[in-house]
């Protein structure tokens, strides 16, 4: 693990995270842009568009992984659970969802929106776990 | 984990930000470890201890520390 103090951590976190989300901007909005020139754009040129809009996502979280490890034991305790309480709401989610669409009782969803389900019940219990907890919420 | 950190940073007139620094950890971090709601690892243990010039045990009791001298 790099020996860096809590506040480096966060300033390459932050130092990091600023170009990727203007590159995701770009190519969100570039893209779209790219594709409306066609009125049926080639599979190959949507693939190519779709997967340069999802490469930032990969970096946000490739750096979340990072600071993760770069910050101190605390906050990666704090982070780390918060992390595994999101993708478990996710996952049950996902779960429960596909189990009530396979019944017709809902309608199918977008699989896009698994994302953002995981980065808001993270990001929720993050904030929940340190307001009702403080610590490390396991405790 | 029952801690003397609180009284170590007081003696030294330190606010927690100030030990944070000196530890390279974050505000939170001291007083969660103050508060007693979290216990560091060894490593950050051992970096407490050598800032402050004492033992880990010194520090740090984990409530057993009696038994064992009650058994010698």
């Amino acid at each position: 693990m790099a020996e860096v103090t809590f506040r480096e951590a966060n300033k390459r976190y932050r130092r990091a995270f600023i170009p990727v989300m203007v590159v995701y901007t770009i190519a969100v909005f570039g893209g779209s842009y790219l594709l409306k020139q066609f009125e049926t754009p080639p599979t190959w040129l949507a693939a190519i568009v779709a997967l340069i809009m999802a490469a930032p996502v990969g970096g946000v979280l490739w750096l979340m992984w990072r600071l993760s490890r770069e910050t101190d034991e605390y906050t990666r305790q704090q982070q780390m659970a918060a992390m595994a309480a999101g993708g478990m709401i996710t996952a049950f989610f996902s779960v429960v969802w596909g189990f009530l669409e396979l019944y017709n009782v809902v309608p199918s969803l977008w699989t896009f929106l698994v994302g953002p389900i995981f980065f808001l019940s993270y990001g929720l219990i993050y904030c929940i776990g340190r307001r009702s907890f403080g610590a490390g919420f396991e405790k | 984990m029952i801690n003397t950190l609180r009284e170590l940073r007081a003696e030294r007139g330190w606010s927690q930000g100030d030990l944070a620094d000196a530890l390279g950890v974050s505000r939170q971090s001291i007083n969660a470890l103050e508060t007693g709601k979290f216990d560091p690892s060894l490593p950050l243990a051992f970096r407490i201890a050598r800032l402050f010039g004492k033992g880990i045990e010194d520090i740090f009791d984990d409530g057993l520390g009696h038994m064992k001298k009650a058994a010698e």
